[in-house]
């Protein structure tokens, strides 16, 4: 039963666990939209119609660099069924006053069309608005279009060249949501360079016995969420209303307020089912062109991407690196350098703050004497690239555990005990003012290690690696959420959170029905709609149970509060004496149900009481530097086989960590897990977009490989800890991206415990072949 | 996109020439589709009108000639893998059948429409070369047969005539002391690397060999080098390497993205050595089915 | 409709209802399902047939609809994931996804369920390595997969069980 408590929403409370254990949290309870989507009933963006609803196409540039010399839509706009065609000059003039066609959560530098110059293959040039999909085909069919090609650097190498094309230029216009504090034009083609130095690095140096040093490449990967992007949009007198698989609502709907000169209340944005975001569809992607192209045809328009338009709307980050560790001789780590420079395409996107997470995922979690690390993000003529799950941990576990695992080799220790001596424990700084480390790093790795049988004789061929890492998770702080008790007792959540297929609406659920004492069928939870459900940052960054679920957590405890406080005055009793279970409010044998409590307030079988919950940052501002919220843990293990016949590899055994504090929903927690896990192994060992002078060339799924079923490993499993040490409801912190860092991490260690040590992802078999015959490795089972 | 076209039936082989005839590029064979629609939708070609092949009856069928099997153009990669009669008289084309594309494909892709569309990354005409099958074109006014391995002359280039029909494959048994098998190599839908081996053993020794590649060049293709220096030869585990060795050597390879040229070569010689060495040892089986 | 192509009059079987409808020969299954009849379980995703987020049955064999012309489905039998289920109650294989959290965002779990129906159509108690291999041409980018398999070989088992 839960106690009554004077508690005020947002109030930092202690968890509400203070009588019996938890009946509906912890439990596998099945998900609340399972019976939708088994049945093919769930609604996404592109299965809605909008009375009048007209089809959108997106024209996109063939070149990489060049002045738009002519554009004529003469022709397609004459075509009979074409209602709109949008170009850049229309942002320009009279139908768009007060509109600025500029955004970027992060720095403002994208047009909604390319407006007299296009920067990489595949940018929007122009949009048409037609009755039905083949007549909009045909309109781009007779748009004629001339382009000036200029010098394209397609590389970051090119972009970094003395001489090369400068993508942006002018003072550069900060977006509204980096959280990196002050942002400043860099020079040439850098978007962003982020640093820090801790120690001295040349001091610690000298005191190291061994080094390590590299040279390291990650490819540019595709999300591939399996709903590409679909956005409708419709004006109304009261202002701009958007249908959209969009993971952070509330940032896109101030985004395009700013754009179109709107009240953040003249902008609707309603988010039905997501097929898959993994950071494809976070912040603002298709929604202003869809937006401008509704606005010139005064009807509503959707726009859905195709695959190969998905692949070059957002991308993760190819990158280089150089890395050098050093460690004393008798295992102790010294100092880490490392440079990172990411390629983040020809918009900014959320290229700052995947630089800013990179160079923080580039020491690892260890004790260091000293750390120097440089990110940069480049500015290159290719598809611009954001956010994917995990990012910044991915691009740099595997080299900073590559190269810890190379320093074990050398100074004779077993991979495992080395990590064991050397990882930071709980409490310990991570980074300086930041969030100390909040989780049991060592104990997770051990059980990892466990559950590939570390230290049991292997067969030939076969490797056992470990990655370690953490990762930023949380984003900003600042979730809302309200619940809506009706005169029956059943209750009706609204909270902002996007349902991907994390199962979010279902943990939330849960929360409500612990928190309450309400079964949970008894729980209703409705999709975002900025006009109705009140504000959530964003839905990613592992944040949704931890925050968004604490403020649906207060929302329930300030409504218990209330219904304790009428049974209280109704019958004469303190609070404290007061609690709720059943649906009802007790005192000893007494019951007052919700129904009655409620008649007795309102005087009538109507009326509702609504509970307000608030997280926001406890101390300073939430900015990225002073967080993060949680630190994710990504950890994982593998054990592979080896082909040296055709460099193919073969993953035996995989084992990660979910490591969440509490598991509101246990198979929640782990069908997370095991994703992130085979997202992981496809970054691993087959995944790279190939461009060819900025052109993606492999860009549908026949070229582009993504796992199934044939890849899982011929054992897996996920390891749930729950060491109640995260803030977020039970002492639940978040999970789902870890294990995308974690599993590249330990396969490119249980390759080099073979011998064959990889620099580059992904790791197919080509390069791994080339490697083996490199390296003159010999077996005596590697014959011909 | 798919821009407007009519669909002919046509009842008749003939009838189904005369149509591809009469409106020339602007008319295409229509089987299964999985080829001919993507590529149509992508707008990479387009036709007006398709030549709904399907409608002409009993082109799907598999029979059993002797000891060969005939098979029907429309026969689909599953009935293909699911067919008694292949799986007695050519079990190896079966197997091959069993792993074109996915399931779907299989369900509703035609032996007739892979073979003509020619896409290089393709596994069903590398076995056919290897067992030394025919092809039977038709057109109104005549039939030809051709080998299969003289059926393709390029990147999705056949020696078709456009009016031109494939009706049937015929795959003729092994003959006694013979035996068949296909290894390939895939990382994506499409294959990297296909090695067909068909060997008839005389004693100890190779009496004669043909061995097919496919996916790594233009088009599947024998390769003699390979063959010749096998024939006579014993069937010891020296011998394959070197024949296998030979074939990665002398294939023609065009790098791509699905392998440099370095890399398909090696890996055209693990296949062969598979191949070989799977077909010895299904030649040198004692009397009964050639597995 | 472009009217210097003549349109075809088609009847089919649509989840076990009849169906008759003008057709331009251009039309694809896909968007003849979603559009035209509002059966919007069958997803539009990689448009090549290698995700199977578009599967539909036809005549009980699953066929990437993104790909199929309408016109093929003449006189056959169509079924979606709106026609799995019967009288309101799930199907064994709903059931089982529900169960084993094998869905999460949802988008290729009808083309999934229909696939794997194939397979216990054929096998009525299908071993982990037989359903891995059977889905091997069906995409999911959420799951992982293991939950799937656990699903489909759990509803076989049961569907075994129960002398279905």
């Amino acid at each position: 039963m839960r106690a009554g408590a004077d508690r005020r929403p947002g109030h930092d409370s202690p968890p509400a666990v203070t009588g019996p254990v938890p009946t509906v949290v912890g439990t596998a309870m099945r998900r609340v939209d399972a019976v939708e989507k088994v049945t093919g009933a769930a609604r996404f963006t592109g299965d809605l119609v909008v009375p009048g609803m007209l089809h959108g196409r997106v024209l996109r540039s063939p070149s990489p660099h060049a002045r738009i010399a002519r554009l004529d839509v003469t022709a397609a706009t004459g075509l009979a069924g074409v209602r709109a065609v949008l170009t850049g000059a229309d942002l320009l003039g009279g139908g768009f006053a007060g509109t600025d066609p500029y955004y970027g959560h992060a720095i403002k530098d994208r047009p909604i069309v390319a407006i007299d110059r296009v920067r990489f293959a595949g940018e929007p040039v122009a949009a048409v608005a037609a009755d039905d999909p083949a007549t909009a085909n045909e309109a781009l069919l007779a748009i004629q279009v001339e382009y000036e090609d200029l010098p394209a650097v397609t590389t970051v190498q090119a972009a970094l060249a003395a001489g090369a094309p400068r993508l942006h230029e002018g003072p550069l216009r900060p977006g509204l949501f980096h959280g990196l504090g002050e942002l400043r034009r860099e020079e040439g083609n850098i978007c962003y360079h982020y640093q820090f130095a801790r120690g001295g690095l040349d001091e610690a140096f000298a005191t190291a016995d061994v080094f390590v040093e590299g040279e390291y490449t990650f490819p540019a990967v595709y999300q591939y969420a399996m709903e590409p992007h679909t956005v409708i949009a419709q004006w109304g007198a009261d202002g701009l209303t958007i249908w959209a698989c969009c993971q952070h609502p509330y940032l896109v709907r101030a985004e395009l307020a700013e754009m179109f000169g709107l009240p953040l209340s003249g902008v609707r944005v309603i988010v039905p089912y997501i097929g898959g975001g993994f950071g494809s569809k976070s912040y603002t992607k298709m929604e202003p062109i869809t937006a401008a192209l509704a606005r010139k045809a005064g009807r509503p328009v959707r726009i859905v991407n195709r695959i190969d338009e998905a692949m070059v709307t957002t991308r993760r980050h190819n990158m280089t690196c150089s890395m050098r560790t050093a460690a004393t001789r008798d295992g102790r780590v010294v100092a880490r350098q490392c440079r990172i420079r990411l390629d983040t395409g020809a918009y900014a996107d959320n290229g700052p703050r995947v630089a800013a997470t990179a160079g923080d995922a580039a020491p690892g979690p260890y004790r260091w004497q000293a750390v120097d690390v440089d990110a940069w993000a480049i500015y290159t003529n290719t598809p611009p690239a954001g956010s994917y799950r995990g990012f910044g941990a991915t691009h740099l576990q595997w080299i900073g555990e590559s190269q810890i695992d190379a320093l074990a080799r050398k100074v004779g220790q077993d991979p495992l005990t080395f990590r064991q001596r050397n990882l930071l424990r709980p409490g310990e700084d991570v980074r300086p003012g930041g969030k100390p480390l909040d989780a049991d790093l060592v104990g997770d790795v051990t059980k990892v290690a466990a559950a590939i049988g570390w230290g049991a004789p292997k067969p030939p061929l076969v490797g056992r690696g470990v990655g370690v890492g953490l990762l930023a998770a949380g984003a900003h702080p600042v979730s809302t959420a309200a619940i809506r008790l009706q005169a029956d007792g059943t209750a009706v959540l609204l909270v902002s959170t996007s349902e991907l297929g994390q199962g979010a609406r279902t943990v939330f659920t849960q929360i409500v029905a612990e928190e309450l004492a309400l079964p949970p069928d008894r729980v209703r939870v409705m999709g975002a709609d900025t006009q109705f459900t009140p504000y959530d940052r964003s839905t990613g960054a592992s944040r949704s149970t931890t925050l968004a679920g604490k403020a649906v957590q207060h929302a329930a405890a300030d409504l218990r509060d209330q219904l304790i406080a009428i049974a209280g005055s109704t019958w004469g009793l303190p609070h404290a004496s007061l609690g709720v279970r059943d649906g009802a409010v007790w005192h000893e044998t007494e019951r007052l149900s919700y129904p009655d409590l409620m008649h007795k307030h309102f005087g009538m079988a109507g009326g509702e009481l609504i509970g307000r919950g608030e997280v926001r940052p406890q101390r300073g501002t939430g900015s990225y530097a002073e967080g993060p919220v949680f630190w994710e843990v990504c950890v994982g293990g593998a054990e592979v086989e080896l082909d040296p016949e055709t460099g193919q590899i073969r993953v035996r055994r995989l084992a990660s960590v979910a490591d969440v504090g509490k598991a509101i929903n246990p198979q929640l927690v782990e069908a997370q897990d095991e994703g992130a896990c085979l997202q992981g192994l496809g970054n691993a060992l087959f995944e790279e977009m190939l461009f060819e002078n900025g052109h993606v060339v492999n860009g549908s799924l026949l070229e582009y490989r993504v796992p199934t079923t044939a890849d899982l490993p011929d054992e897996y499993r996920s390891i749930l800890v729950e060491n109640a040490d995260g803030p977020g409801p039970y002492g639940a912190k978040g999970v789902g991206e870890g294990a995308l860092a974690a599993v590249p991490a330990a396969i490119v260690n249980a390759l080099a415990d073979l011998g064959v040590e990889m620099r580059e992802l992904p790791l197919t078999p080509e390069r791994v072949w080339r490697r083996v015959r490199e390296l003159g490795l010999q077996h005596p089972s590697w014959e011909g | 996109m798919l821009r407007p076209f009519e669909v002919h039936e046509p009842s008749t082989v003939a009838e189904a020439s005369r149509l591809l005839g009469h409106h020339g590029e602007d008319a295409a064979v229509y089987a299964g589709g999985t080829e001919l629609i993507p590529v149509m939708r992508d707008g990479l070609a387009s036709y007006r009108h398709l030549v709904n092949l399907k409608a002409v009856p009993a082109l799907d069928r598999i029979t059993g000639e002797g000891d060969m099997v005939r098979v029907g153009a429309l026969a689909t990669h599953r009935t293909i893998e699911r067919s008694p009669v292949v799986g007695a008289r050519a079990p190896v084309l079966a197997q091959v059948a069993a792993g074109v594309a996915n399931l779907r494909v299989r369900n509703v892709g035609t032996l007739g429409g892979n073979l003509c569309f020619a896409e290089p990354h393709s596994d069903p005409a590398v076995l056919l070369i290897a067992q030394n099958a025919s092809i039977l074109l038709a057109r109104d006014g005549g039939e030809r047969r051709v080998n299969a391995e003289a059926f393709f002359e390029g990147i999705l280039r056949t020696v078709r005539r456009h009016d031109e029909i494939l009706v049937w494959v015929d795959v003729p048994a092994l003959p006694p002391h013979s035996g068949a098998a296909y290894a390939r190599f895939a990382l994506h839908e499409r294959p990297t690397a296909g090695v067909a081996v068909a060997v008839t053993l005389d004693g100890g020794a190779v009496s004669s060999v043909r061995i097919a590649v496919g996916s790594v060049g233009p088009m599947p293709a024998r390769v003699p080098e390979a063959e010749e220096a096998l024939v006579g030869c014993g069937t010891d585990a020296r011998a394959l390497r070197q024949a296998a060795a030979r074939t990665g050597q002398t294939v023609e390879v065009l790098g791509d993205l699905y392998g440099s040229e370095d890399y398909k070569r090696h890996i055209v010689t693990v296949l062969a050595a598979k191949a070989l060495d799977q077909a010895v040892a299904r030649a040198a089986r004692p009397t009964g089915p050639e597995h | 409709m472009d009217a210097s192509v003549p349109s075809r009059h088609i009847a089919l079987t649509v989840n076990g209802r009849p169906v008759d409808a003008l057709i331009e020969p251009r039309e694809l299954l896909l968007d003849f399902l979603r559009d035209r009849l509002g059966l919007i379980g069958a997803k539009r995703s990689c448009d090549v047939q290698v995700c199977g987020a578009c599967t539909v049955l036809l005549d009980g064999q699953a066929v990437s609809a993104c790909c199929t012309l309408a016109y093929e489905a003449r006189g056959r039998q169509v079924t979606t994931i709106e026609g799995l289920g019967a009288d309101g109650r799930l199907h064994p294989l709903q059931e089982a996804f529900a169960e084993h959290a094998a869905v999460q965002c949802g988008f290729c779990t009808p083309g999934m369920i229909l696939t794997a129906a194939t397979l216990l159509q054929e096998v009525s108690s299908p071993t982990a390595a037989q359903v891995a291999a059977h889905l091997r041409g069906t995409l999911c980018r959420c799951t992982g997969y293991w939950k799937i398999i656990e699903a489909v070989v759990d509803a076989g088992r049961r569907g075994q069980e129960a002398g279905a």
